[in-house]
């Protein structure tokens, strides 16, 4: 025994476990779920996790590099952020998308902070919040190969029924990241090999279902739930966002607050707020709250206190203090819902109104009459072929007669997607004219749709539905553009005359 | 069977097959003996012989200083060479009684004189253990005597044999209990007759079948004896964990077994028991493992206190790779040995001699703590080591304090762990010894003012 001996304090073993193995098992865990997007979604799903993972990995070796700090990717976390944000994207945004998400996440939200352990909310999440405002349109477009349609959770908001079975497959459509039941598979192997623990998304899921039973439309119905449940990364949250163990409790109870808090305040959001994926936001907000909840909530250490008597244990003031801004805040959101509301409908309305105003000429005043507004929502979400119909008008002259309605419709059978356009019809079924309120389509080509020459054609015809190339002469060289067009004026038609006149 | 654990604990390699099937071989060693003084807890002993005094094996060299401290007993004939200051194996120099050993092993007159502990008055059954300088030979050293003393002995209702052996690598005590179950059983039987409301719980880890096969047909016919099985967990052979597992009663930190009707007492120390009372030989030998990848051949012995850690590996054929890390004890709880010419002392149960030190691989693979909280799961007293190290590496003592950082065992579990391999146990060990020093600091000068205002109100 020549050389010299290592020296250390106890344990003079470790376990196998690193920091590495964990983020990989997470990655792991999230493969199901990758893979059926891939399946679902197709190559372009597979571009954005691809760009996302890069961008991330690479982010983190340069700011590494430029800073002067030992290369941390072999702890593999830049890998699962990437991932991570990559699924709750829409399947089909640009590719400038991911890349800046995950460049947001790396930059700003955990390298600024210290890196990794260091950031004091999920960098995926931030990322997506991040995209959710600065990209609205991009980021809430679930349109797949032109087809657009409503995410099931849409649907479910609006009042409409899904089948629940196929949303939690993954069939009915959202991010990429969509299969609750691929996400399952991930969350119980985390669950078996112990990265994660049963605490967090069992009191998230329950406090959720509860509060939604409370508070949503379809009460306890047990269908209801569960399709709230499954829908709108509640299970995503549950699983691998909440549970993020740097931005989430260290110990059991300070978890269970914070996952019910998510619970409660996901569904509130869902409920009241204005979009139905939300839970990004419960789970940022109570991310924030995490080292008050560590604060407070401390586990007692074996065996103290147990073998005397002791006084009824007093709830710690930051508790009370907590649950009174949760209440305050609550109130504060009710009221400014209250107050603006009105508001929020007038600015609703004046998007179309120039567009409404055009086809209703002679009209003095336009706004919502409750019939017409009835009928919309009796309308259930049906769609006229690829048609939607998205606000209805009345229009009145000084007099108070009715000159006409106007009927707002978005087509999606366009060259460039979507187009949007208004249809003026009178009383008496006649079509007053049109006029466009989204309309991008090639221009030389379908752009000339919104010249006189074509749009004309409409006004003063009296009929159930337009023919093209019968009634109406098409664009020459814009045919596609042309029969949205008339799609949409007819289902505009199909509604006025079936359901107004 | 039932089969019965606790909260938290980890899984480390047992590693035990390198020395398992290993028989007891019984040591005697041939070189100089080493004593040190404080070979427990309480005052160090103090000596009783002189420089060239002629020993006995079995010789009381060092007397007990009160109540709570142990006598050391020579466990060779000889000659006292010196009483001076030594490196012990706790890495402290403390004062030591070197002997230079004959090698005859002459055994003072009456030990080994058998006595029927049930003609003896409890007093007279805590003075024997006392006199024959028995402690708690499973890692504590705390003295036996005072565990046998408590100020109810009508309310223990539980004598805990102590036979997990949580420690990877270490197997004397389940060979001891393979080999020798009349000691454990005798040593029992004289607790039993202690206590008479108790009855004797054998518990042992689930990895152990032979020794739970041996220690079920030693109980055959014994009324107040069974044997438990506990899970295999890491640390499940510590003290408030074992009595949470057997009685499902939880001791907090201020709690001694006694104040929950408990005696617990290692396999070993029992034997020790029964050794001092029925045949009147004091502590003189244990149990003892010699493994680990770089020993040639790595076995079980029954080792004289006092012998130095070079001349037992020697026994066990030596070195047969050169050692990265060698541990006094066991990798989770043991020290990490600088110098292996230092004395066996009584608590001490293995020498583990590895190739690779894992600590090692661990420093490089560190990263900063991504808060999973497997500490905190993990944590024999339910602690949050996540915390504590927080604020421990801030210098926040009383917040530290605050989250019970004191009651912290040092048991490892929480750097054994660790994802990010930060080494927390060695972070609360040293905040806890900062911690009681500035108390002891901060006593010691609020005492030297109060003496002072003492001495100018005289003047």
């Amino acid at each position: 025994m020549n050389g010299l001996l290592n020296v250390s304090s106890n344990p003079h073993t470790r376990s196998r476990l690193t920091t590495g193995k964990v983020m990989y098992d997470v990655v792991l865990a999230l493969l199901p779920a990758t893979v059926f997007g891939v399946y679902l979604y197709g190559i372009h799903a597979a571009l954005i996790i691809g760009v996302s993972v890069v961008t991330a990995v690479f982010t983190e070796f340069v700011f590494d590099y430029l800073t002067h700090r030992p290369n941390t990717l072999t702890d593999g976390s830049a890998v699962v952020t990437g991932l991570l944000l990559a699924l709750v994207l829409p399947p089909t945004v640009p590719l400038y998308i991911p890349y800046l998400g995950s460049l947001f996440a790396i930059l700003f939200v955990k390298c600024c902070f210290g890196g990794l352990g260091q950031n004091i909310m999920n960098p995926a999440l931030a990322a997506r919040c991040f995209l959710l405002i600065s990209f609205a349109g991009a980021m809430t477009d679930y349109a797949v190969d032109g087809v657009s349609s409503a995410t099931p959770l849409a649907v479910l908001n609006s009042g409409g029924t899904v089948d629940v079975l196929e949303m939690f497959l993954g069939y009915g459509g959202g991010v990429i990241g969509c299969s609750g039941a691929a996400l399952l598979v991930g969350g119980v192997y985390l669950l078996l090999n112990g990265t994660i623990t049963w605490h967090i998304p069992v009191s998230l899921i329950v406090s959720f279902a509860l509060s939604m039973g409370i508070g949503g439309e379809g009460g306890f119905h047990p269908l209801y739930l569960l399709a709230e449940v499954c829908g709108g990364g509640i299970l995503m949250a549950a699983f691998f966002m909440a549970n993020d163990p740097v931005t989430s409790p260290v110990a059991v109870p300070g978890q269970v607050i914070y996952a019910v808090f998510i619970g409660i305040l996901a569904a509130v959001l869902r409920i009241y707020g204005a979009a139905p994926d939300n839970v990004s936001y419960a789970v940022i907000l109570c991310n924030l709250a995490v080292p008050l909840i560590d604060r407070v909530a401390i586990p007692k250490p074996f065996g103290l206190g147990d073998n005397k008597k002791k006084p009824k244990p007093k709830i710690p003031q930051p508790a009370w203090a907590l649950a009174i801004i949760a209440l305050l805040a609550g109130v504060a959101l009710g009221v400014v819902n209250y107050v603006t509301a009105p508001a929020i409908e007038a600015q609703a309305l004046a998007a179309n109104l120039a567009s409404y105003a055009e086809v209703l000429s002679g009209a003095e005043n336009i706004g919502y009459e409750d019939d017409v507004t009835a009928a919309l929502e009796g309308l259930d979400g049906t769609e006229f072929g690829r048609s939607t119909i998205n606000e209805a008008v009345v229009g009145t002259d000084a007099a108070g007669n009715v000159v006409g309605c106007a009927i707002n419709v978005t087509n999606s059978e366009a060259f460039d997607g979507t187009l949007s356009l208004s249809v003026g019809i009178a009383p008496d079924g006649t079509v007053l004219g049109i006029a466009f309120t989204e309309l991008n389509e090639t221009p030389g080509k379908g752009m000339l749709c919104d010249e006189p020459d074509f749009k004309d054609q409409f006004a003063g015809v009296q009929t159930g539905a337009f023919a093209l190339n019968g009634d109406v002469d098409s664009v020459s060289g814009a045919t596609i553009s042309s029969a949205s067009v008339v799609n949409a004026v007819n289902a505009a038609l199909a509604f006025y005359n079936g359901y107004l006149k | 069977m039932r089969k019965k654990s606790f909260r938290g604990g980890v899984h480390p390699a047992g590693m035990k097959e390198l020395s398992e099937g290993k028989p007891i071989q019984f040591h005697q060693a041939k070189g100089e003996m080493v004593f040190p003084l404080s070979q427990h807890i309480g005052k160090p002993a103090i000596p009783v012989v002189k420089k060239n005094d002629p020993v006995l094996a079995g010789q009381v060299i060092a007397k007990a200083d009160g109540f709570v401290s142990a006598n050391i007993i020579s466990s060779c004939s000889g000659k006292v060479k010196s009483i001076e200051s030594r490196m012990t194996s706790a890495g402290v120099i403390a004062q030591c009684i070197v002997i230079d050993n004959d090698g005859a092993y002459t055994l003072m007159d009456g030990i080994g004189r058998e006595c029927d502990y049930t003609q003896l008055t409890s007093a007279e059954i805590v003075e024997k253990v006392r006199a024959a300088g028995v402690v708690g030979l499973g890692g504590a050293g705390f003295p036996t005597h005072v565990k046998l003393s408590p100020p109810h002995p009508e309310e223990i209702d539980y004598v805990i044999a102590n036979g997990a052996e949580c420690e990877p690598y270490i197997t004397c005590d389940d060979r001891l209990m393979q080999e020798q179950p009349g000691w454990i059983i005798g040593g029992l039987r004289v607790l039993l007759h202690l206590f008479p409301n108790a009855r004797a719980v054998i518990a042992i880890e689930d990895n152990k079948p032979r020794a739970v096969a041996a220690m079920e047909q030693a109980i055959a016919g014994e009324d107040r004896m069974e044997v438990m099985l506990l899970k295999t967990k890491f640390p499940q052979g510590g003290e408030r964990n074992l009595v949470h597992a057997v009685t499902g009663r939880k001791m907090a930190s201020t709690d001694l077994p006694a104040n929950l009707g408990c005696i617990v007492d290692n396999v070993t120390t029992l034997a020790a028991v029964y050794r001092a009372v029925c045949l009147s030989e004091p502590l003189m030998e244990k149990g003892f493992t010699v493994t680990g990848d770089a020993v040639a051949e790595p076995g079980n012995f029954l080792v004289k206190i006092g012998t130095s850690f070079a001349e037992i590996l020697e026994a066990a054929g030596g070195l047969k790779a050169e050692p990265r890390k060698v541990i006094i004890g066991g990798p989770m709880m043991g020290m990490a040995a600088t110098d292996l010419n230092v004395p066996i002392a009584k608590s001490y149960n293995a020498l583990v001699c590895l190739t690779e030190d894992p600590v090692e691989k661990a420093e490089q693979q560190m990263t900063h703590c991504i808060r999973c909280g497997r500490c905190a799961r993990a944590c024999p007293v339910g602690l949050v080591p996540q915390m504590l190290n927080l604020y421990a590496e801030r210098k926040d003592y009383d917040r530290y304090v605050k989250l019970h950082g004191l009651d912290c065992l040092g048991c490892g579990t929480c750097a054994f762990v660790c994802p990010a391999k930060r080494p927390l146990t060695q972070l609360f060990k040293m905040t806890k010894g900062v911690i009681l020093r500035n108390r002891a600091a901060e006593a010691a000068k609020a005492k030297e003012k109060e003496e002072k205002a003492k001495e100018a109100v005289r003047v």
